[in-house]
């Protein structure tokens, strides 16, 4: 997934208002792909059925 | 006993000493004082050292064992705190500008009980910015030195205890792991790191922290010494609803029991796939003298870590949303490196996050069944020595890998799992390079079974081939 420069400039700049230069973008890109890329191994994955691992506490 | 043969000693060697009033807490503070100022211009380990008040705390001690109101192995002892740690009245800066003159109101719980056990704090420690990194190489206060070799990393986030234990500054200090803070250090540093069970330790007054899997460990010289400070930090806090209520035992007495019998899975997938040659070498050295000492070598399958990277996806998230007060008021303050990999937490949905976290339960549960077929796992810490400060790369099986800043994690790629699971996992000293840079195993039990993780971590290091060596740069070097 590509998103384009002045897309993502808009949406940093509209959430935090920050604004970034596209030399600044390159920075931010490489996370911004990891995301992508896990997202990627997981199209194969069935998520739908797990449920939560939240610990419950028993009082002493 | 001079000085430097005092600063080098175990806290189990010098606690009896102490108690039996053969050392003086005043003494021995003014001698690590002194060390500490000594090598800061070459460590840079620390970001503020508490003269004042850790001789208060030490006259405080001598006068209270002096009158027989000895509270056990850390009285008068000196260490160190990440400076990530609330500490009442003292600048707490989480390694950030932002938060440069922050001055906590109240105590970490870490902390308290640190204090309420005698401990005397010496210093607050660096570390990576805001603890988002595994190199310690701060753009505000300076790079922490790694003691075996200056020109390289200590490891990070909490690289500056690293440094001061491995030095002999600090006989423990206090780090925070949420992806391998506190093993890094001590692999990179050829000293013990310990991240235990999650919900074992309290994080409460842990500043600017992950919602998912932050810890509080300490880093010492020995395994003993790890496990008589994780006797003092374990316990359920009511204030902290993420500890639990699990009894902590006598961590000690699982120090010396033999290992004979003892399964020890290795991973066949994962965390030895990407190994540097030295560090595949010594761990699997550390193998077979585990296998020597009558330990059971079983090869064990984890193929949900190739989903392990779905982490990330969480912790992007979680990243955002912890640094939301600052990154707009105070976007020139932050370093690059945590400036540039926060800003595209902003753009995970919500349903990904979801996915990320159902993705860490199937990961926890593969891992329950494997610790039904063994009694523990063993794996390199890191899966390279002490990359140099200056390396932007690393080569791992002919592919560069950042060493840090947006797109980094080969570091971290074999501890942060245990972060993502919650399992207790140690690190302990098993070689050094060619270079002369120490290189660490990593042991890892079932949820809240740090003691026979103790006992795995000491009868291993009893026979480590690390035994007896000491950086270059230390206390008497």
């Amino acid at each position: 997934m590509s998103i384009p420069n002045e897309t993502l400039k808009a949406m940093i700049r509209d959430y935090n208002g920050i604004e970034l230069s596209d030399e600044e973008l390159k920075l931010v890109r490489p996370e911004l792909e990891s995301y992508f890329a896990e997202l990627k191994k997981l199209e194969d994955l069935d998520l739908s059925d797990v449920f939560s691992g939240r610990l419950m506490h028993i009082p002493e | 006993m001079s000085n430097s043969d005092l600063l080098r000693m175990t806290i189990a060697e010098l606690a009896p000493k102490i108690q039996n009033k053969e050392v003086s807490p005043v003494e021995l503070t003014e001698a690590a004082l002194a060390e500490a100022d000594r090598l800061q211009p070459t460590l840079n380990s620390f970001i503020t050292i508490l003269h004042e008040r850790a001789m208060d705390q030490a006259r405080e001690s001598e006068v209270a064992i002096s009158r027989g109101e000895y509270r056990g192995p850390l009285h008068g002892i000196p260490i160190g705190l990440k400076d990530n740690l609330a500490t009442a009245g003292i600048t707490t800066t989480v390694g950030s500008k932002v938060l440069a003159d922050h001055v906590p109101e109240g105590d970490a719980e870490v902390v308290v009980r640190c204090r309420d056990a005698g401990a005397i704090f010496i210093g607050k420690e660096n570390l990576e910015e805001f603890a988002a990194g595994a190199t310690s190489n701060n753009p505000h206060y300076g790079a922490v030195h790694n003691p075996w070799g200056l020109a390289h990393i200590p490891g990070g986030s909490s690289g500056g205890g690293g440094a001061n234990v491995a030095a002999s500054v600090t006989f423990a200090s206090l780090g925070t792991d949420l992806g391998g803070s506190v093993r890094l250090p001590g692999t990179f540093c050829g000293v013990v790191g310990l991240k235990q069970s999650y919900g074992r330790v309290s994080q409460r007054g842990l500043m600017v922290t992950s919602f998912n899997g932050d810890h509080i460990g300490p880093m010492t010289r020995s395994v003993a010494d790890s496990a008589l400070v994780l006797q003092i930090l374990a316990g359920n806090d009511p204030l902290d609803p993420s500890t639990v209520p699990v009894p902590v035992p006598d961590y000690t007495a699982y120090l010396g029991k033999s290992l004979k019998g003892l399964k020890m899975g290795i991973p066949s997938n994962h965390y030895f796939d990407m190994l540097d040659s030295e560090v595949e070498s010594a761990v699997r050295g550390s193998i077979a003298a585990m296998a020597e000492l009558g330990v059971e070598p079983r090869e064990v399958s984890l193929p949900m870590m190739e989903y392990i990277g779905a982490m990330r996806i969480s912790a992007m998230a979680d990243g955002v949303v912890t640094h939301e007060p600052f990154l707009k008021s105070h976007r020139e303050d932050y370093g690059p490196d945590v400036f540039y990999r926060t800003i595209p937490g902003q753009f995970v949905l919500g349903k990904d996050y979801s996915k990320s976290l159902r993705v860490q339960r199937l990961i926890q549960e593969e891992y329950a069944q494997v610790m039904q077929q063994v009694d523990f796992l063993v794996t390199p810490t890191a899966p390279v020595p002490a990359p140099r400060i200056d390396a932007q790369y690393i080569k791992i099986n002919g592919e560069d890998h950042r060493v840090r800043g947006p797109g980094s994690g080969l570091i971290s790629r074999n501890t942060s799992p245990f972060n993502a699971v919650g399992l207790p996992a140690i690190t302990v000293p098993c070689g050094v390079t060619h270079a002369g840079l120490p290189v660490g195993v990593q042991f890892i039990t079932g949820p809240f079974e740090e003691g026979l993780l103790f006992q795995v971590a000491d009868g291993y290091e009893k026979v480590s081939p690390s035994q007896g060596l000491r950086p270059a740069v230390g206390v008497g070097a």
